[in-house]
């Protein structure tokens, strides 16, 4: 530790469209230390473990492994210098041995001019490394036989005999349960032992202070903080990784009268389990977690995409069965999509065809034929009051900026004259002042006394516009909280909630 | 509902528009890919008529209309599914299957001209739809089950004409293939323009036109805004079911007996008159005058080679070498997005300014 760092980074910045994800920051991993790297989502960790790694090239800064400077090009071009990431989803061909992953296009050749594979020597070898790291695991297993733990051990085998010098992890522990991760601790050890330092990004606080030996917070692409494990405590690290900036979030004050949605224990086949709220006329419910905490799947059971296996759903206190997006659309309940291009938009159709989408059958005769000089005035009263930047109303709409975008797209369910409004991440990759922008127009919107569900990734987007707060944790209810009582710690709190009482829980089962 | 603030505009400001949506609208069409296919099929007639006069005498004519009528049909049909992003192979079985049925209807049961029509189209939309619900609800490519289709209905045909023709039809049953209207215009074309009309106020001008289209573009956006687009695949493939049907009944009446070969092959020329018509197979893409277009090409071309005397045993490699110049210069363009002619229009749009 005490010792010059094995890789240095230097004012590393990167630029996505309308997004700054990392702003001018320092790394550096010491020889045989497991480094801890946390904050929230979008904080800029994952961008700065693909820049390593070679996935994405970084806009500015220099990288030295060794004081020699290095310039990942590729995933491939990264490993060979001795950089090996594992990802949450992992990168091995299920159908092929435990031996054969590890050496895939590296095969020990028996003859090697008739290019035969020695698979003695392969699996014996692959079981050597793997017991190095302390797992039995016999070598001429199919990789999909075994458990999610024991395949991410068979990557980490892999790294090692390439003769990694570092190995990155990306929230490995997130599929395993408290045991497998015991013993992926184990492994890291082990690796700290053969001098071999480990980078693990992690959600779970209590999990990083149990093992690493130091850690770094990193908060909007900056880097905040530099703890060594002896100072470092839970609350230590979410003060640091929340901040303590709010503003720019003109929410205005709306009445809020009459329930609009009630949603009761409801549970979806998607993870949604024992869900209940309720959303009033004019009012925004800001909906927290962590990515994967489930709020989404909410919203596509509330919008009938998901299947619905428990539970009511009441609007305007009348229970309501929603089977199918249209369902929802008739029931009065409009859904913007996280990725507006996926699911939101008909990329390729123009601005006045997207936005009649959901109203098509109402613009149209009994004979079908649609009243295009409605849908023209229609889109035109839209493209004026929400100012949507475009040459005409028929514009294709891939050729509109993000904000723009999001902006049709939510014309297309304003002209359907909607009682609930679902956002999911409604501000995600449109640059600051459109964000703003958006904001403004979801607080008149609620004044106007329309419902909306907000989810959000970004705490301050979450307290600024939110009049409650519901937190979701693993598909469950953690946490509420009104306007007055909501703060940043209290909701991360709530979020990371059940991941104690899931270790809890094995811990249990285990004995 | 909601009027939108209407700006006036001053007379000479509004001519003045008007003028430059004038001149936009001849540079896009100049432009549009389908008008250039239109020019080279008038080309090719041009080309045809100066080699051998017999080309537009009004016999040929007669010959050459039905036969582009006739592919025409087909090839809207199967368009409707190109537009939803799958395909249908099963168009020249269903062309043999529609031809067969309505002679055996005619023959075995005694069935009048009508009911015996009626009856086919009513099986061809049973088994367009059983094609929407494989695709649908079992999430099965059109590619599968039509493929299926292809070889049961075939096979279908062949086990109950036992390979002979059925022959004997009644003359005014011929006359929807043979006939003419005021004795000029063959019946087969005004069938190929009715449908050609319907199929264009459906896509262009209605919602489920719309929907259509959204389905084939972005299928989980459209579902997700209210669409209810397996109805509108379903849709589709039985419109896709029925036209070839049409055409197969066509067949039977022009040539006088419901023969089980009909049609073979024909699938690949309806899907090449549609990509033609620049319809993309990925969906989403194609309009009805595009494909007429394209059917018209590939009508004059077979026409044309045989008036011309070219050797049978080429007609084929012409006529999909010609589809293999016209899709290699659409995705050239769409690509770098230069053609000759853009660069040109906007030279003289330059040259104007």
């Amino acid at each position: 530790m005490e010792s010059k760092p094995l890789l240095r980074m230097a004012n590393i910045s990167k630029q996505f469209p309308g997004v700054r994800a990392l702003d001018n920051v320092d790394f550096e991993v010491y020889p045989g230390e497991i480094l801890g790297l946390v904050g929230e989502n979008g904080a800029g960790k994952s961008t700065l473990i693909k820049i390593l790694s070679g996935v994405y090239s970084r806009d500015a800064g220099t990288i030295w492994l060794d004081d020699t400077p290095i310039e990942p090009r590729s995933p491939q071009h990264t490993q060979e210098l001795g950089i090996s990431t594992i990802y949450q989803e992992l990168a091995l061909i299920p159908h092929l041995s435990v031996g054969e992953n590890i050496f895939l296009n590296r095969e020990p050749l028996r003859l090697p001019a008739m290019g035969m594979v020695d698979f003695r020597k392969m699996h014996r070898e692959a079981e050597r490394i793997l017991h190095s790291l302390g797992t039995e695991v016999a070598g001429r297993t199919p990789v999909k036989n075994l458990t999610v733990a024991a395949q991410q051990m068979v990557e980490i085998a892999k790294a090692v005999s390439q003769k990694a010098r570092i190995i990155l992890m990306d929230e490995p522990t997130s599929a395993l349960s408290s045991r497998e991760v015991d013993a992926l601790f184990g492994m890291m050890h082990q690796l700290k032992g053969q001098g071999i330092p480990v980078v693990f990004i992690s959600h779970r606080l209590e999990e990083i202070l149990e093992v690493v030996d130091r850690i770094i917070v990193m908060r909007d692409g900056h880097r905040v903080g530099t703890l060594s494990r002896d100072e470092a405590t839970e609350e230590k690290i979410i003060r640091l990784m929340v901040g303590r900036k709010v503003g720019l979030f003109p929410k205005q004050d709306a009445e809020i009268t009459e329930p609009v949605l009630e949603v009761r224990n409801l549970s979806s086949n998607n993870g949604v389990r024992n869900v209940s709220f309720t959303l009033h006329k004019g009012e925004i419910v800001g909906l927290a977690g962590l990515v994967g905490a489930g709020r989404t799947e909410v919203a596509r059971a509330i919008c009938g995409i998901d299947r619905v296996i428990g539970g009511e759903i009441r609007i305007d206190g009348k229970r309501v069965h929603i089977h199918s997006p249209a369902d929802a659309v008739r029931h009065g309940i409009g859904w913007i999509p996280e990725d507006r291009k996926q699911h939101g938009l008909l990329l390729r159709m123009t601005v006045a065809q997207n936005t009649t989408m959901a109203i098509l059958r109402r613009i149209s005769n009994a004979l079908a034929l649609m009243n295009t000089k409605e849908e023209k005035a229609l889109t035109t009263h839209y493209v004026n009051t929400l100012s949507i930047a475009t040459p005409s109303v028929n514009q294709i709409v891939n050729n509109l900026s993000g904000g723009n975008q999001q902006k049709v797209v939510l014309a297309k369910w304003l002209s359907s004259n909607p009682k609930i409004l679902i956002m999911d991440e409604p501000t995600r990759g449109i640059d600051v002042g459109a964000k703003a922008e958006f904001h403004a127009l979801m607080s008149h919107l609620a004044r106007q006394g329309l419902a909306i569900l907000m989810i959000s990734s970004e705490m301050p987007e979450i307290i600024g516009m939110s009049d409650r707060v519901i937190v979701l944790c693993q598909g469950r209810v953690t946490g509420e909280f009104k306007r007055d009582s909501m703060t940043q710690e209290a909701i991360m709190t709530c979020a990371t909630q059940f991941v104690k009482l899931d270790a809890f829980a094995d811990s249990i089962t285990a004995s | 509902m909601n009027t939108p603030e209407t700006t006036m505009l001053d007379s000479r400001q509004t001519a003045a528009q008007r003028g430059l949506t004038a001149w936009e609208w001849i540079t896009n069409l100049l432009k549009s890919p389908v008008f250039i296919m239109f020019l080279v099929a008038i080309g090719l007639l041009a080309y045809g008529q100066s080699q051998n006069p017999n080309l537009m005498a009004e016999d040929n004519l007669k010959i050459m209309t039905r036969d582009t009528a006739i592919l025409g049909i087909a090839a809207i049909g199967v368009g409707f599914v190109i537009i939803t992003g799958g395909i249908d192979l099963s168009v020249g079985s269903m062309v043999g299957f529609g031809g067969v049925m309505v002679a055996y209807l005619m023959k075995e049961y005694g069935w009048s001209i009508w009911g015996s029509v009626i009856g086919t189209l009513v099986m061809g939309a049973f088994i367009g739809l059983i094609h929407g619900l494989f695709v649908t609800k079992l999430k099965m490519h059109g590619f599968l089950i039509t493929l299926v289709t292809m070889g049961l209905a075939r096979g279908f045909i062949l086990v109950i004409t036992e390979s002979f023709p059925i022959t004997g039809l009644t003359e005014e049953f011929k006359s929807i293939g043979q006939g003419y209207v005021y004795n000029l215009i063959p019946i087969p074309v005004i069938i190929c323009l009715v449908i050609a009309v319907l199929a264009l106020y459906l896509l262009r001008f209605t919602y489920i036109g719309r929907q259509i289209y959204a389905a084939g573009g972005n299928a989980e956006a459209a579902r997700y805004s209210g669409v209810n687009v397996d109805r509108r695949i379903i849709l589709a493939y039985i419109v896709s079911a029925v036209c070839a049907v049409v055409v197969g009944i066509i067949q039977a009446a022009r040539m006088g007996l419901g023969h089980p070969g009909t049609g073979e092959g024909y699938e690949l020329l309806a899907i090449a008159a549609c990509v033609l018509g620049g319809y993309s197979l990925m969906g989403g893409e194609g309009t009805v005058p595009g494909v007429v277009v394209g059917a018209l090409l590939i009508g004059i071309l077979q026409n044309e080679m045989v008036i011309l005397k070219v050797d049978p045993y080429y007609h084929k490699i012409i006529i999909y070498t010609v589809l293999l110049i016209a899709i290699t210069i659409d995705y050239g363009r769409r690509r770098w997005r230069t053609l000759m002619i853009a660069s040109v229009i906007d030279s003289l749009r330059q040259r104007r300014e």
